[in-house]
């Protein structure tokens, strides 16, 4: 059993999975600068939609918290990372950034982190390395599924409109994660209970950001911290023209096709490699094995709308729609939020 | 509109859950270029090539005498697809009965919130009939499909082609076709919706899952691999709605619909095709490929002109979302003479 540092979600004096405001914040800076954070690694439980309790991970923000995904980072090219994770669990754990494109190497590591120890991670982010990162555990094959992982942000040295130097733009201030996960309680069970890890998984639950979507009349509707439709970190708002840089990352089991309404997307990467044209697209094939995707959504006026609009509400969700249930059933329980034109 | 239908979800409606009856009046009604109406039928069936058959929901083509929420059936599989041009006005009319709620989701056409078909955002179409009012915009391949109970509706077969023309390009001759405005021409055109089928889904209750309780719909199993309604492990290299008969110097536009949940790989057979747009954009330049990776929903509109007379397979592959492994495949041909 893993019992150190064990929390629940959602009870009293806990903060709850969700963290942080919406949109990454980001000024930047004609000089390098060190961006020092540390991780808690601690577990609890997490209800799902429908009521059962499974057993998550999460670099957290505090010894008391439970945060899935991770605080995000956001640094720019040149600056030095300085995370420290303290392991708070009875087991070895590691904090690894991965590498920006399929087969590159991770960007830096901790090493083991074992029981109740320290470790703090050195990095200076060379030229070049401007993109989305998932950082995560891979102590263990399936730890990210746990819900270690988060997202770090690295910006064009002195650029806040840019994915990469000469990208296409997107507004000052208006980029966020889309984390993805799939979730088998099995798999969750057999780490808590430390029994054998089941050979083949069957997940059950989809989340975003570490939530699900709750529809109207559902328990915990329009809660920014229980309803993916509504959190902060997930859901897009913004008035038409307020292009928006979306990074997805892909912490789960399966590959997802991410669909957007009201607008087409435009595709920047895949995989961390710059696609050799923008593509216009209004689903993406989100890979498994940690894929990633960016996208542009422009905030333009739904087209095809008689008579024209620029205000409404829309869905985003993955169009692989087994993962738009929870536990089996419960359709709109999975991994959706919402696109809001103000 | 900005706010939501908040009312009739949650507290079950029979046995449904979360679904949010409606059929307003459509805001800002105004005459159309083209109208489609759409019933439902949920007793079809498929027969496959194992001698099985499945059953099949759909929406029925109204204009076209198929049955009026009469549960006779008469339906098409795939539902009888919609053809417009760009720039014009469209009512797609649909009309459900009260034992069952539906929507129309025109996959790809993105027009305001009350006419996007996503209940919990609008309405559930249910005991009524409401009129989805949108102008495309972009010449291309689409589709459309229920997006109530989606994972099962859409497996259940309800969904069908979406055809967006292009405005004729100034100078073309009378009946010149292309696959976008002033975009590459073609002659012949096959529409290929690539699809899984798994038994174990289809007999549930059209609100299976949504109040609860584990029905399956995490883990899609397909045992049966389909082009366009057409089982794919022999029918569809002949049917004459999927195989392609073309002479040599003509161009036949292949639209690849990813119409299943898992991951696709669709092959060529050793032709080089140019894919000239997807999603119902122009691409900013041809991409020359002998295959396609897509994932559910996405779609590419391929431009093939054979060098020579032969035949060639297409073979679409499904690998399953977890694993990559291969499901199963679904074969088809282009046949050149």
């Amino acid at each position: 059993m893993e019992r150190r540092g064990f929390l629940k979600a959602g009870t009293a004096g806990f903060a709850s999975l969700m963290t942080g405001a919406g949109m990454l914040t980001w000024s930047p800076r004609s000089e390098a600068a060190t961006i020092s954070k540390t991780y808690y690694i601690t577990a609890g439980t997490q209800t799902m939609p429908d009521g059962v309790s499974v057993y998550v991970k999460g670099f957290s923000n505090s010894a008391a918290d439970l945060n899935i995904p991770a605080a995000p980072l956001i640094c720019q090219e040149g600056d030095t990372l300085s995370i420290t994770v303290i392991n708070r669990l009875a087991v070895t754990h590691n904090f690894v950034i991965g590498g920006l494109k399929t087969g590159d190497a991770p960007l830096a590591s901790t090493g083991d982190i074992p029981a109740g120890g320290s470790k703090t991670l050195t990095y200076t982010v060379p030229t070049g390395k401007a993109g989305s990162y998932l950082f995560y555990d891979n102590k263990t094959s399936y730890n990210v599924f746990l819900g270690l992982h988060g997202g770090l942000a690295i910006m064009p040295a002195g650029k806040s409109d840019e994915l990469y130097p000469g990208s296409p733009k997107f507004k000052p201030n208006r980029q966020q994660f889309w984390i993805f996960n799939d979730i088998d309680p099995a798999l969750n069970r057999a780490v808590q209970q430390g029994t054998a890890i089941p050979s083949s998984f069957t997940p059950r639950y989809f989340t975003i950001n570490g939530l699900t979507s709750l529809p109207p009349g559902a328990p915990g509707h329009s809660d920014p911290a229980r309803d993916a439709l509504y959190d902060p970190r997930s859901k897009l708002s913004g008035y038409v023209g307020e292009r928006t840089l979306v990074r997805m990352l892909n912490a789960g089991m399966c590959s997802h096709a991410v669909h957007t309404h009201a607008n087409h997307m435009e595709w920047l990467t895949d995989r961390g490699t710059v696609r050799p044209a923008v593509w216009k697209k209004d689903t993406l094939y989100l890979r498994n094995q940690l894929g990633k995707i960016d996208a542009i959504f422009p905030f333009e006026a739904p087209p095809d709308a008689y008579p024209p609009v620029t205000k409404g509400i829309f869905p985003m969700h993955l169009h692989d729609e087994m993962s738009q249930t929870a536990g089996g059933g419960l359709y709109q329980f999975g991994s959706m939020t919402e696109i809001v034109f103000k | 509109m900005s706010s939501k239908m908040d009312g009739g979800g949650g507290g079950g409606m029979g046995n449904a859950c979360y679904v949010y009856p409606g059929s307003p009046a459509t805001p800002g009604r105004v005459t159309p270029d083209v109208i489609f109406r759409r019933g439902i039928y949920m007793n079809g069936s498929m027969r496959m090539d194992d001698g099985n058959s499945v059953p099949i929901w759909g929406f029925t083509d109204l204009n076209a005498g198929q049955g009026q929420m009469d549960q006779m059936g008469g339906g098409s599989f795939p539902s009888a697809a919609m053809r417009v041009t760009e720039g014009q006005i469209v009512h797609t009319e649909l009309t459900v009965n009260m034992m069952w709620a539906h929507t129309v989701h025109h996959h790809g056409i993105e027009p305001s919130q009350e006419n996007d078909g996503v209940g919990h955002l609008s309405w559930d179409v249910m005991g009524g009939t409401y009129t989805y009012q949108w102008r495309p915009m972009h010449a291309g391949t689409y589709f459309y499909h229920c997006h109530t109970n989606t994972p099962l509706h859409a497996e259940m077969g309800m969904y069908g082609g979406l055809i967006v023309d292009p405005k004729p390009t100034p100078g073309d001759a009378p009946g010149t076709k292309r696959a976008f405005y002033n975009g590459p021409k073609y002659d012949v055109e096959a529409i290929w919706a690539a699809d899984e089928i798994d038994p174990a889904w289809h007999n549930l209750n059209w609100a299976a899952g949504t109040c609860g309780g584990d029905v399956g719909l995490n883990n899609l199993n397909p045992k049966y691999f389909i082009i366009t309604g057409v089982d794919g492990k022999t029918s569809a290299l002949t049917h004459p709605g999927v195989a392609v008969t073309m002479t040599l110097g003509q161009t036949l536009l292949a639209r690849y619909i990813c119409a299943g949940f898992h991951p696709q790989k669709i092959d060529f057979g050793g032709l080089t095709v140019d894919v000239v747009a997807s999603d119902g954009r122009p691409l900013p330049a041809v991409w020359k490929t002998g295959s396609i990776d897509a994932h559910s929903a996405e779609r590419y509109d391929c431009i093939i002109k054979p060098s020579s007379r032969g035949t060639w397979t297409v073979t679409v592959q499904f690998l399953h979302w977890r694993t990559g492994a291969v499901m199963g495949t679904a074969r088809t041909r282009i046949n050149v003479v």
